[in-house]
């Protein structure tokens, strides 16, 4: 059972992830392939802070968090200049640039090494250690991003955005400064998966550059086009179909070496027949254009 | 922008750039050392033990020396150009970004292990048939994957995310079936290099170096003088002018997936002799095709080859300076440098149509 809790942990953290992405990806239209990086932003940030100097993981959430906004906010400018196909090159060029840091900064991220024993989250004294009460914990953390995320895309600033997605030139003609909403999108989506990040790191107690991986972006960008794009339900069930769906050939008795591969393999199948057939996901409304 | 510097210019740019980097780190100041040593040993002893501690430091950097960091440069810079100009050659006809092109040249680099140490067939026809192979997956992935997309008109993002998935799935699939571990096609032992020029450089690169110019020759030849290229060069400026006339726009392009795929899969085998088999070796190899068909400015043939050639030389000097495994960020930095202050590349020419 705790097997089970464990999976839905995962989930969940892809999940935020997801909702986070579906903001700037779905809502707004600007094809950004780094988000894992600023879940490693946050995720380094907490665990930095709490092995270093001791600050409270809840304290190093939001700090990383804040790390996290701030990275979005660098990467939102290329998204003032750059459409299309080259944002997604640039994007994905800055997640490749923070891992490549965390990978070789060795002096403050250790490396490859990775950093072990991060301290779990306290509550009250009581260390959450226990796999039920982190699924608590995370499954929290998931109502207030969709709660946020969807009070976001409901408002009119909401409709602003799908206006900026629509037609960019439109939302300009209306007086919409659309720099200014792309920055905020950025930075919002940005903060989200920073607390991701520090969810992962503070429950699997040990990072490493190596989740972190370009791979990483684009499994979540998958959950977010499969389960739909502009519709948070579908991030859900994108999130947990996408992580639970493999998890099911561990059980077909598969070893780890063909079990690895013949996932990402799925996964590559999916976004090939998903983008032929139905590119705006399961029950998305919006395609790339 | 463009149109501000003409060809004669820009050479002169470049060339002139080259001899600042030159002095740069030649270092002058290593001539007069001797000198300046009497002088110090004369005035005070302790300051020579500080002065041949720093001549001590010098010598060692000059051990690795700027010739050997130009020659590294040079032939991994036409590693990418090899992969930019395939990459080039197909993004001419489909104007995406093709990522499926690095799995394309991963797979050539296995189809050459295969035919070379698993099937023991002599190298010249093992890697002719490796080339040819990666050619027919080129083509195969066109068929199966862009031809329904082309199909039903949908945007680049659609194509470069679908292409992604070819990537996944291809990198994917060759380690199912050779394994995660690191293959070469080395037969021998690892032989001394030759010596020139303080450089020092083995028989596979200059192997490398012959066959990479000889394909671009070929291709050079293959874009500009033949009926087929010239089709290719119509499709890519205007695809409904080409239709017009009477070209068959999927079957030409049907022939650059062939060709550049081709040449991914040569870049990927020459790459193998030199150093090892991997089945991620791919997502390298397509960034900085990439990266360098963009420095070089998207669409142009030569520019792709020059932009190799940059991005190969600005790493190894990169790193020669700080860790090798800055390499990755060091090309990012300059691709999002270019993207944002110079999007059309050294040698491209912006288009209208071009949203960049």
């Amino acid at each position: 059972m705790e097997y089970l809790a464990h999976i839905i942990i995962i989930a969940g953290i892809y999940t935020i992830l997801s909702l986070s992405l579906n903001l700037i990806v779905g809502y707004t239209g600007l094809a950004a392939l780094g988000h894992i990086a600023f879940a490693a932003v946050g995720a380094y940030t907490s665990s930095l802070l709490a092995l270093n100097l001791g600050i409270s993981p809840w304290i190093g959430l939001i700090i990383g968090a804040i790390f996290a906004s701030v990275l979005g906010a660098i990467v939102s400018f290329p998204s003032l200049r750059l459409k299309g196909d080259y944002l997604a090159i640039a994007t994905f060029g800055l997640g490749v640039i923070v891992y490549s840091i965390a990978k070789n900064w060795v002096g403050l991220t250790r490396g490859p090494m990775g950093l072990p024993g991060i301290p779990a989250f306290k509550i009250f004294g009581y260390e959450i250690n226990n796999v039920w009460a982190y699924l608590v914990l995370v499954l929290i953390f998931v109502v207030v991003t969709y709660v946020v995320i969807r009070n976001i895309t409901k408002s009119p600033f909401g409709r602003i955005l799908t206006a900026v997605r629509e037609d960019e030139i439109a939302a300009e003609a209306m007086g919409k400064n659309v720099n200014k909403y792309k920055l905020i999108v950025f930075v919002v989506g940005a903060f989200f998966a920073g607390i991701a990040g520090s969810l992962y790191a503070h429950y699997i107690t040990f990072i490493d550059p190596s989740s972190f991986t370009i791979m990483e972006s684009i499994t979540v960008l998958l959950m977010v086009v499969f389960g739909g794009m502009g519709s948070l339900t579908g991030s859900f069930i994108g999130a947990s179909l996408l992580v639970i769906l493999p998890e099911l050939l561990r059980f077909l008795g598969m070893p780890s070496s063909v079990a690895a591969p013949l996932r990402q393999m799925i996964y590559g199948l999916l976004l090939i027949v998903l983008m032929i057939w139905r590119p705006q996901g399961l029950i998305g409304k919006y395609k790339f254009k | 922008m463009a149109e501000k510097y003409s060809n004669k210019k820009r050479i002169i740019i470049i060339l002139l750039f080259w001899l600042i980097l030159w002095f740069l780190f030649n270092n002058p100041l290593n001539i007069d050392f001797e000198n300046i040593l009497d002088l110090v040993k004369k005035a005070a002893c302790s300051f020579y033990n500080v002065m041949k501690g720093l001549i001590n430091l010098i010598s060692n950097l000059k051990m690795f020396s700027l010739n050997q960091v130009i020659v590294n440069g040079i032939f991994i810079g036409i590693i990418y150009a090899l992969v930019a100009i395939g990459f080039t050659i197909i993004y001419r006809t489909i104007k995406f970004f093709n990522f499926a092109h690095g799995a394309v040249y991963a797979a050539g680099a296995y189809f050459a292990y295969t035919f070379f140490i698993l099937l023991n067939i002599t190298p010249a026809l093992s890697f002719l048939l490796s080339i040819i192979f990666a050619g027919l997956l080129g083509v195969c992935i066109d068929r199966f994957v862009y031809v329904p997309l082309r199909k039903h008109k949908t945007s680049n993002l659609v194509f470069l995310i679908a292409s992604f998935g070819v990537f996944i799935f291809l990198q994917n699939l060759l380690q199912l079936i050779f394994g995660a571990q690191i293959l070469t096609l080395r037969t021998g032992p690892v032989k001394e290099g030759h010596h020139f020029l303080g450089a020092v450089f083995t028989d596979i690169q200059i192997l490398i170096i012959v066959s990479s110019l000889v394909l671009f020759f070929v291709c050079w030849l293959f874009i500009q003088k033949i009926k087929i290229g010239k089709a290719i060069r119509a499709v890519s400026d205007d695809p409904i002018g080409a239709r017009v006339v009477g070209i068959n726009s999927e079957k030409i392009i049907m022939i650059a997936f062939a060709i550049g795929s081709a040449l991914a899969g040569a870049a990927g085998i020459l790459v193998s002799l030199e150093t090892n088999i991997e089945p991620t070796m791919g997502m390298n190899a397509i960034l900085k095709g990439i990266i360098a068909s963009i420095v070089g400015g998207i669409g142009s043939i030569p520019g792709a080859l020059f932009g190799g050639l940059l991005l190969g030389m600005a790493e190894n000097i990169g790193i020669w300076k700080i860790q090798a495994g800055w390499k990755d960020a060091i090309a990012f930095g300059i691709l999002i440098l270019f993207l944002l202050f110079r999007p059309s590349g050294i040698m491209g020419v912006k288009t209208e149509k071009e949203k960049i």
